[in-house]
């Protein structure tokens, strides 16, 4: 037991355990006890409880106190982070949501029992069709990639049904797009065909033209890309893949930066999937739950999973199961609902205005922040950006030999999380190591000012004394983290639980 | 505006160092024909609401439903009436340093949430009895599809030679798992094979022979599952294994492993399950989680974030995300699953609740469940005109009767939510219902629900 922490702060809950210590206490058992072996006859017993810690309140209260004290977050930090837009979440939200309503609505309950639920469905559903200028929406997707794998079916299916489905194999995907674009794309069995970058960012026009072609399925682009660059030809894109008879789906992980000033439906594309715990700040809670829906064309519309909502005649709203071309269901139930409820009571605060100055002064922060921080690191495309820029440590790594990771790490001392590093790729940012900035509308811009002058402060080190950044983090409860032998010996449980 | 603080005067000063004369110069690659024009009315909103008007909105809306507070209730399959301790909510929802917090990619500022999904982790092999638990997945059914893709490729990999592509969904699997993984089977091209239950509930066995050809790769079964019965899990694994394919098996309802072997002592290859009855509130179905848990061997094969422990450059014990070359944003293509959530609040709910059960109290919730299902089964059994279904079968906590179709509408007349019509998600006939109970019921909601099946 030496190894156990001396200060019960740093120990895990197994290590607080002790036998015989309980939190919860049950009311005493108003039926009649029974023999668990005898009740369960031909079933198979655990063989000794599950060695779960033994636990007072006070000390399980305290040791998650503890816990929440050793993270950074939205509430106590800037969080930069690009491509996650770590937005302010209004506490409004949550304690609307906290309401029985909800904490006791359970799916199998008659429909009459949940109209008020399924209202807030359709409303939602409306809202997002308004902001993607789009004619349907499903909320069904749990998260960002279940929506990207969504819409790839709803594509896969559409084209099954018009005899296409043998022919249509590849998607096409930029080299800068998120890992979970070709993922998705392999998941759904379609070979992900990568589309490299012009020099400024943009898509290579020619290159597409080059690479699409009957066996093309679709495209998935991102827009504003994961450059932070809005793509100016987004209509020209869609006339090329529409004139093979493919679909351009669109990763909605930037919205931030375009909702209420371009409905993405315009630009032509056919499918595209929402964030909601970026966009429509539902609290990302260390990693999920999220929401992602989608929103889709007419022509896809008989593809969306089931059951969709539908509001009566009488003013009331129902299930639609009878959806014979759909592809299904993607997960349990009607989604991530509980989220769906924080988005949509964000949603109904900003209203038409708010939707549009949310966009508008994201969008600003992130160009204030180039401009500000341009002399100081290399800005890799250094022309107006939407609402995420990126750096990368060209300068600093040539100069003071200090990279990426240790400028990340060094902004955790200044109580800064740090940005989105090394992403895009390195093969996407001239072979420097990136870092994505993306401050969204909700900062102060003494928040922001503040931040760019620990990236100025930073960058004076870099070349003072290159030694204290590369040693950094110097203020947090660990020292820099070995990650890889994390993976190279992983220790992933504690042995204390096992016996 | 809600939530913006920058003044006139912010912008101004902004927009003066940008260089730009507004904010619309910053959106000239938006070609100026689809532009939404300000104060237009393309975009169909409503005008935006302060914290009372969006107060009342919802509480409009709120007040056109019920819940399961308003009756005595029996409704579960898949989603679960348990107690909810508020130290969850305290600790999870309203704690602003675990909700509001990223993923945890910079271990430096986020030692709180990576501690918390290694505990989470440890109590599912806790639970489970196997050596990998990962950090969480969206739902019991979508953890049961990525499970089948990776029980596809274990033994794809295992038989490289042959054309192992086919799925054997087998028994009573709860219907939106089993619509789930043939979307997903559908999508990746595998063959989707299902074996029914038998009269006692259980999995066709005979079935389950035939169905295991040489082109089966993975079984799945669900144990209790959806009609409440506790298969013979063993006898499965062994089918399954002497047919050289992986076998899966999901959990509706994870308080049963409190008193039910561990899948992992049962020979499951790959166990998955939903979280919600941890900790987690009911909200419709979502969101909650899925747990997944397999062998050491197979850690390389599985979908989602794992966390491990590993140390600082001081010596330090700390944690970090590990094996992340299986994981999208590093493989991307070649990636085990595209997912990148771990629904980590929900784990963390999960994780707070079972400490707050510990040992003891998870034990006593389990013997809870099982005498207030027993005793439920005796006494709506003793019904006249209501028998079981299945009434020689293990049951854990839920169970079917059949009794008069179409009973639904006079019982929630008099506050009670009975027992799930089954013909209404296709698993049963018109007069069979399917009862769930939990430590929320009580011995007079039964005696309620008895005496009006018997009017």
């Amino acid at each position: 037991m030496s190894n156990i922490p001396e200060n019960p702060a740093d120990r895990l809950l197994f290590e607080l355990s002790k036998p015989g210590r309980r939190c919860v206490t049950f009311p005493k058992l108003d039926v009649p006890e029974v023999d668990i072996a005898d009740a369960l006859k031909g079933a198979k017993l655990r063989t000794e409880p599950a060695r779960l810690p033994e636990i007072g309140e006070l000390d399980l209260v305290r040791h998650f106190k503890n816990l929440a004290k050793k993270n950074f977050s939205v509430d106590k930090n800037f969080y930069p982070l690009g491509s996650c837009t770590m937005k302010y979440n209004p506490k409004i939200n949550v304690t609307l949501l906290a309401q029985q309503g909800y904490t006791k609505a359970h799916p199998y309950l008659p429909e009459h029992d949940i109209q008020g639920h399924l209202e807030l469905m359709y409303n939602l559903e409306h809202y997002l069709r308004e902001v993607s200028g789009l004619d349907e929406v499903t909320l069904q997707p749990a998260a960002g990639a279940h929506g990207e794998l969504t819409g790839v079916m709803c594509i896969k299916a559409y084209f099954e049904d018009r005899g296409e489905g043998a022919q249509r194999t590849e998607f096409l995907i930029p080299s800068a797009a998120h890992g979970t674009n070709p993922a998705t794309a392999a998941m759904a069995g379609f070979k992900a065909v990568t589309l490299k970058e012009a020099a400024n960012g943009n898509i290579d026009i020619e290159e597409l033209k080059k690479k699409v072609g009957p066996q093309t399925a679709g495209m998935m682009i991102t827009n504003p890309s994961t450059l932070g660059i809005l793509e100016p030809k987004m209509r020209e894109i869609a006339e090329i893949l529409h004139g093979v008879g493919a679909q351009l789906y669109m990763d909605g992980a930037n919205m931030n930066a375009i909702s209420g000033i371009v409905q993405p439906g315009d630009y032509g594309i056919d499918v595209m999937h929402f964030n909601l715990h970026k966009t429509f700040s539902v609290p990302h809670g260390g990693g999920g739950p999220g929401a992602g829906p989608i929103a889709v064309r007419k022509h896809l519309a008989p593809y969306l999973p089931k059951p969709r909502i539908k509001k009566n005649a009488d003013g009331t709203f129902s299930f639609d199961h009878d959806r014979p071309k759909s592809v299904g269901k993607v997960r349990s139930f009607f989604g991530n609902f509980g989220a769906l409820v924080m988005a949509y009571t964000y949603m109904t605060q900003l209203g038409r205005e708010g939707v549009r100055r949310m966009s508008q002064n994201a969008v600003l922060g992130a160009n204030y922040i180039r401009v500000k921080l341009r002399d100081f690191y290399n800005v890799h495309h250094d022309r107006t950006n939407a609402h995420e820029v990126v750096f990368t440590d060209a300068k600093q790594d040539k100069e003071n030999g200090v990279h990426t990771l240790d400028i990340a790490k060094r902004l955790i001392d200044y109580g800064i999380h740090p940005m989105t590093i090394y992403f895009p790729l390195p093969q996407n940012t001239g072979g420097h190591g990136a870092m994505m900035v993306e401050p969204t509308e909700t900062e102060s811009k003494e928040s922001i000012d503040y931040f760019i002058e620990c990236m100025k402060k930073i960058a004076q080190e870099c070349k003072d004394n290159p030694e204290l950044v590369k040693s950094a983090p110097h203020t947090t409860p660990v020292s820099k983290v070995d990650e890889k032998t994390a993976s190279t010996n992983p220790q992933l449980y504690c042995p204390m639980c096992l016996g | 505006m809600p939530f913006i603080q920058h003044t006139d005067e912010d912008r101004a000063e902004m927009l003066k160092a940008i260089g730009a004369k507004s904010i619309d110069d910053l959106y000239v690659d938006i070609p100026a024909d689809i532009r939404v024009k300000e104060n237009g009315d393309k975009v169909k909103l409503n005008p935006s609401m302060g914290e009372l008007e969006v107060t009342r909105h919802i509480n409009a809306l709120l007040a056109k439903t019920k819940n399961a507070g308003n009756y005595a209730f029996f409704r579960g399959a898949g989603i679960y009436n348990h107690h909810v301790s508020t130290l969850a909510d305290h600790l999870a929802l309203y704690e602003g340093d675990f909700i509001t917090a990223y993923t945890p990619y910079q271990p430096e500022c986020s030692q709180g949430t990576l501690t918390s999904v290694f505990e989470f982790q440890s109590c599912i092999t806790a639970l489970t009895g196997f050596e990998v638990s990962n950090a969480g997945m969206y739902d019991g059914a979508s953890a049961l599809a990525e499970a089948v893709l990776m029980g596809y490729r274990l033994t794809a990999d295992k038989f490289r030679k042959e054309t192992r592509e086919t799925v054997v969904l087998a028994g009573a699997i709860h219907p939106e798992y089993a619509a789930t993984v043939k979307t997903y089977c559908e999508t990746t091209g595998l063959k989707l094979v299902t074996v029914g239950a038998g009269k006692d509930g259980r999995v066709d066995a005979g079935a389950l022979k035939a169905a295991l050809t040489r082109e089966a790769a993975v079984v799945a079964i669900q144990s209790p599952n959806f009609l409440g019965v506790i298969e013979d899990v063993e006898s499965l694994v062994k089918q399954a294994h002497e047919a050289e394919t992986t076998i899966v098996q999901v959990i509706a309802e994870a308080v049963s492993l409190s008193v039910l072997q561990t899948p992992a002592d049962a020979g499951i290859d790959i166990c998955v399950g939903e979280g919600q009855s941890i900790g987690n509130h009911m909200f419709m179905g979502g969101p909650a989680f899925g747990f997944f848990a397999s062998r050491k061997d197979f850690v390389r094969k599985m979908p989602g974030r794992i966390v491990s422990e590993t140390t600082d450059r001081d010596g330090r014990r700390a944690f970090a995300l590990a094996l992340a070359t299986r994981e999208q944003h590093i493989r991307r293509e070649k990636a085990t699953s595209n997912i990148c959530t771990n629904q980590a609040l929900c784990a963390l709910r999960a994780l707070i609740q079972l400490a707050a059960w510990g040992k003891g109290g998870f034990t006593e919730l389990g013997r809870q469940v099982v005498a207030k299902t027993q005793f439920a089964r005796k006494a709506l059994a003793a019904v006249k005109g209501v028998e079981l279904a299945h009434p020689d079968a293990p049951v854990f906590n839920e169970f079917v009767i059949k009794a008069k179709p179409g009973l639904d509408a006079a019982l929630i007349k008099q506050g009670i939510m009975g027992g799930l019509p089954l013909e209404t998600v296709g698993m049963g006939q018109p007069g069979e219902y399917l009862v769930a109970v939990t430590e929320m019921t009580t011995k007079e909601d039964i005696d309620k629900y008895a005496k009006a099946l018997g009017a």
